[in-house]
Formats: C-alpha cells, sequence, structure tokens
C-alpha cells in the first residue's frame, strides 16, 4: 500500500510536470467551453442590412438609429454608398439594401425609401420591412413637429423591389476560412515541429560548422513551407468548391492569381510566426503547447467556423485585428464576394503590418542551439 | 603571425567564459601536419570548447586560432571550408538516405562528390539507400565521419568520436582513424578513453579546469610517471578484460 501511494505521487508529479498533457486535459476544453459559451448561437440574430444616407440630416441619422434599435439590436446596421450596399445584398450576407433620399425629413416633400430585398430570404424581408415601417411611422411624426390633426401619414413612402442574390451561404463562406486556418496550421506547426526537432537534435549546429551554413539550409526549409502553402490553398478550395457545389471568385479566373497572392503573404506571415515560435523553444514539449495557444483562439476567433457577427462586439473589436481575421477576410471577399485583390485594402494593410512585426520578432528569438 | 612549416593548428593562450565559468584559460598548442593530437581530460574540463573555437564554431573572448595559415578569428568560413568537423552530438535528417545526406552536406561545402565512395572510405557504401534512424550506434558515427570528409578537409575533428559505443565498434573506428591518417589527413580528437589515446594519438594534451596540464607522446607521459617512482596498484596482466569480451564476441563489426 505504502508502495503503491508513493508510485502514485511519483506518477502525479511526473503527469504535472508534462505541460503538453496538461495542455490537452484542461487550456484546450476550457477555451472551446468559454468560446462556444460566449457565442450568441441561441439568441436572435439580427439581419444585416446595409443603408446609404443621401439625406445626410437629422432626420435620415434618427431614422438609422431607430433602425438600428436601442440595446437590443434588430436589425445589423451596416453605412455605405448606393454601389456598396446594392454589391453586398447580392453577393455577401446582406440581406436587405435601404436608400434613404436626399429629401427625407424635409417638410411638405414626400420622400421614398427604396428598399431592395433578396428574394431568396423571405422571412428576413418580413422583419426588415416590419422594423422599417415602425420605424419612419414614429419618427416622422415626432420629428415633423405637427400637431396629431395635421399629420400627413403619407411623407414617407416605401417602395421595395428584389433581387436574385448570388451570395452561396454557408458552405461557401465555409471553404475559404477553413483554407486559411490551413494556411496557419501549415506554416506555424510544420516550421515549428521540423525546426524544434533540428535543434535539439544538433541538426542545425552541424550546419553551422560547414562554411555555407544553416541559413541557406533554414531558407530551403521556410521555401518548401510556402510551395506547401500555395499548393494545399489550392486542393483545399477546389475539393470543397466541388465537393460543396459552390464557385470560386464567381468564376474570374483570376481569382486564382489573387488567392495565390493571398497564400503567400499568408504563409510568410505564419511561418515567420513558427520561426519565431521554434527560434525560442528549446524542444517539442515547450513549442507545442505555445504554438497551440498561438493558433487555438484564432481559429475561434477570426471568423473561420462561424461569422464573427455571433460573437459579442467587445470581443469582435478586438478579433478584427487577429491576423487570422485579415487573411480568412481577404479570401472570403475573393472566393465568395468576387473581389478583387486590389479592393481588399485594410486586409492587406493589416496582413503586411503582422507581416512585419512578426519578422522582428522571429529575428530577436531565433537561437541557432 | 608565423607559424612553423609543417604546423597546421596553433592556438594561443585561448580564453572562454561562460557567465562565471571559465570553459577556457589560457591554452596554447601545435598540431603538426600528419599526426593524431588528442586532448584529454574529464568531462567539463573545456575540451569541447577549445575544439569548437578551432572550428570556427565559437568566438574566443581572446587568443587566436590559426587553422592552416588563417585565423579563426578573421575567416571563420574559409576555416570551416577546409576542415571536417564531427560534433560530439550529432545529428542528420531522419528521412533521409545515406547518399542524399552526404550529397546534402556537399553541396554545402560546394564540393562534388561521388557519396557511394565517401561512405565506402567508412564502409558504408552497403547501407547507402538506408535511413539514418535504421543504423547502429557504431554506423551512425562512421556516418558522421563521412560526413566530415565531403570536403577532403586538410584538418578532421573528432569530438569524443568513441563514446557510447561497443568494444567491437570502437576498434572498428580506430582502425578507420588510422586509415584516414595513412592517407595524409591531421587528426584532432577528444576522447577520456585513455587506452583510446594510447593507441591513436601521436601526442597528448591533458587538459583540465581549462588549461593544458600535460603535452607530449603517451610514451614519454607514461615514462615521466615511472620516473617519479610510480607503481599501479593492481599489477600488470598480459591481457585486459576487454580482451576477454573481445575474444568471446569477435572483433569484427557485425553489420
Amino acid at each position: 500500500m505504502k508502495i503503491y501511494l508513493a508510485l502514485t505521487i511519483v506518477s502525479l508529479k511526473m503527469y504535472f510536470r508534462n505541460r503538453q498533457a496538461l495542455f490537452w486535459a484542461l487550456f484546450f476544453p476550457l477555451l472551446i467551453m468559454i468560446i462556444f459559451g460566449i457565442m450568441n448561437f441561441d439568441g436572435y440574430n439580427a439581419p444585416e442590412v446595409g443603408v446609404h444616407d443621401a439625406a445626410q440630416n437629422d432626420a435620415s441619422r434618427t431614422l438609422i438609429q431607430a433602425l438600428r434599435g436601442g440595446d437590443n439590436e434588430v436589425l445589423d446596421v451596416s453605412t455605405g454608398t448606393n454601389e456598396e450596399i446594392q454589391y453586398e445584398l447580392k453577393f455577401s450576407g446582406s440581406r436587405a439594401a435601404i436608400v434613404i433620399p436626399e429629401n427625407y425629413g424635409v417638410e411638405g416633400e414626400l420622400a421614398v425609401i427604396e428598399v431592395t430585398y433578396d428574394q431568396r430570404f423571405m422571412q428576413e424581408r418580413a422583419v426588415v420591412s416590419t422594423v422599417i415601417d415602425q420605424a419612419t411611422d414614429a419618427l416622422f411624426k415626432e420629428f415633423a413637429e405637427v400637431p396629431t390633426e395635421f399629420r400627413v401619414e403619407n411623407s414617407v413612402s416605401i417602395n421595395e423591389s428584389f433581387i436574385e442574390g448570388q451570395g452561396q451561404g454557408f458552405k461557401a463562406w465555409l471553404i475559404p476560412g477553413i483554407s486559411a486556418m490551413a494556411i496557419m496550421q501549415t506554416g506555424l506547426f510544420t516550421v515549428v515541429f521540423t525546426l524544434v526537432r533540428f535543434k535539439s537534435q544538433g541538426v542545425l549546429r552541424r550546419l553551422k560548422a560547414t562554411p555555407i551554413g544553416a541559413s541557406h539550409f533554414l531558407a530551403g526549409q521556410l521555401t518548401t513551407k510556402a510551395i506547401v502553402v500555395v499548393l494545399q490553398t489550392y486542393v483545399l478550395v477546389i475539393v470543397g468548391a466541388i465537393v460543396l457545389g459552390v464557385s470560386v471568385g464567381n468564376g474570374r479566373i483570376g481569382a486564382w492569381f489573387d488567392l495565390t497572392i493571398l497564400a503567400l503573404l499568408g504563409g510568410a506571415l505564419f511561418i515567420a510566426m513558427g520561426l519565431a515560435v521554434s527560434g525560442w523553444a528549446k524542444n517539442e514539449e515547450t513549442a507545442a503547447p505555445v504554438a497551440n495557444i498561438i493558433s487555438m483562439p484564432m481559429m475561434f476567433l477570426s471568423g473561420v467556423f462561424f461569422p464573427l457577427s455571433v460573437m459579442p462586439d467587445w470581443l469582435t473589436r478586438w478579433s478584427q485585428y487577429l491576423p487570422l481575421t485579415y487573411l480568412a477576410d481577404g479570401m472570403r471577399a475573393i472566393t465568395v464576394e468576387g473581389a478583387s485583390i486590389t479592393t481588399l485594402g485594410s486586409e492587406l494593410l493589416g496582413l503586411s503590418i503582422w507581416i512585419i512585426v512578426v519578422f522582428i520578432v522571429a529575428t530577436k528569438m531565433f537561437r541557432w542551439e | 603571425m608565423t607559424t612553423s612549416p609543417g604546423t597546421v593548428i596553433v592556438a594561443k593562450d585561448l580564453r572562454k567564459k561562460y557567465d562565471d565559468i571559465t570553459a577556457v584559460n589560457g591554452i596554447s598548442f601545435e598540431v603538426r601536419r600528419g599526426e593524431v593530437f588528442g586532448m584529454l581530460g574529464p568531462n567539463g574540463a573545456g575540451k569541447t570548447t577549445t575544439i569548437e573555437i578551432l572550428e570556427g564554431m565559437r568566438d574566443a573572448d581572446s587568443g587566436d586560432a590559426i587553422i592552416n595559415g588563417i585565423n579563426v578569428k578573421e575567416d571563420a568560413n574559409a576555416v570551416k571550408a577546409i576542415i571536417g568537423v564531427q560534433l560530439q552530438q550529432n545529428a542528420f535528417f531522419d528521412n533521409l538516405k545515406l547518399a542524399e545526406i552526404i550529397d546534402l552536406y556537399a553541396r554545402l561545402y560546394r564540393a562534388k562528390v561521388d557519396p557511394v565512395k565517401i561512405l565506402a572510405r567508412v564502409g558504408l557504401d552497403h547501407r547507402k539507400n538506408s535511413k539514418y534512424a535504421e543504423l547502429s550506434g557504431g554506423q551512425k558515427q562512421r556516418l558522421s565521419i563521412a560526413v566530415a570528409l565531403v570536403n577532403d578537409p586538410v584538418i578532421l575533428f573528432l569530438d569524443e568520436p568513441t563514446t557510447g559505443l561497443d568494444p567491437q565498434a570502437r576498434r572498428q573506428l580506430w582502425a578507420l582513424v588510422k586509415k584516414i591518417q595513412a592517407e595524409g589527413s591531421t587528426i584532432m580528437l577528444t576522447t577520456h578513453y585513455m587506452e583510446e589515446a594510447e593507441e591513436l594519438c601521436d601526442r597528448i594534451a591533458v587538459i583540465e579546469n581549462g588549461e593544458i596540464i600535460a603535452l607530449d607522446t603517451p610514451d614519454a607521459l607514461i615514462d615521466q610517471l615511472l620516473a617519479t617512482g610510480f607503481k599501479p596498484e593492481k599489477r600488470v596482466r598480459e591481457a585486459t578484460l576487454d580482451d576477454v569480451f573481445l575474444n568471446l564476441t569477435g572483433r569484427d563489426l557485425r553489420d
């Protein structure tokens, strides 16, 4: 009995000193629990609508506020030019495009609000049209400050039209995000595991004893990973599109070129991240949890498996700046929304800044032995 | 810096500190062309640090290391190009074949070699399509010597080449070292096996706490000790347990 107890204590010691086992036993399940717990899966999901405000006056601003709802969001409103909101409706997740005319709120004039819906989503249309009716009715009366007996009921009228949207739903949405995640996994994990093994085995030291040396070898290793990242992206997007039956970039051939550029940028970023981790870590045991701690939150907070809209605002305020968010958003814009890489200003800027930061960190952290 | 003709390694007052530990504390010696020079000493005496300074793998805090007329401090890569290196801890790529490993290292020296010929020099040509992970301990050491030979080095550095090997493999490695010496190379090795030093080395330096405490031929060192009136505790017998083991299990390596 005494021996049994002593051996159990020794075994417990060994277990708690094994960081990798602890990571999988505790950190990972807790992370999943917390992340899925704060997602709003069972509540009401406000439909996305785009608003173009041509009036730009107090009345129109009050109307937009009313469409948003108060503390309880009723519509997920984003504003933009008419072209932008129509594009979003046609190709993206937006369910209605609302144009507020210039003469909205101008006394004595009849303002016609143009609302376009995607005819495939009639449930959302019902919600949106009810909200618009209520908001315009209440607000216009209040703003006009006319006594009840003189109110003109039709100072605002609503003109509805319908289009057939090209947005391909969740299946098409999923493919670029998962491909972006795969770029992260390949970049980070294959670099970390090969380099840390080479380092702990002394392979890198032996290479340093040659005149051409380890840096050339390292460059070759990293180039290999970059090639793998690009090929893997092609395979995932092609197989995904065939199996799930969706189109890529609305059939635009240039989309593949754009995807290649994004895959290379993402590859450079996550390979550098892998370099930083493997430069710092002495062995696999310390490297693996660190690589997981970096990649896991991004996997769930960057809009890979589900849209950022199901997450609370305080979280998306931060997660929109994650490297994987930029990559996934960029790849999604190209494959799902048919965008061209030249229109992806913020994604390219975000990725570039991350690449520079991570490369600086990697060069500072890297140790050969 | 002038070096006497026939001298290929000159170490002059080398010093190296790690934090507050002095690993090498003023080491000077010369190695002549064509000899096997041994560095002996207990673990942590400073052998590996000294050899790594000579190889250009580590910078000395002060002092000079001249390899074949080139100062390591001034052009470490030129030194690396003319020496062959076997590190104490050697590892190669698990999923490459031996011939591919030789080819990869030859490229890192910009050398054109026939991998099979190099492998034949260490008796591994029949394993050219094997992976590194499939080799025995002795074969792994021989492969690391083969890798060290890809650039036809002027000097071969071997850091504890026989540590962890069984008696047969050790003897085979000794034969290999003698063969390489006979082919014209200068060899510098470290060891903490005295019989290895006696068997292989033309001259040895005994090193302790980062300093050389004796430097001469093995015979001269033994004679000096005997001259002090030293008597071994045990009566010297004609054979050792090593001989018994080799006699029972055979002298030949089975691979």
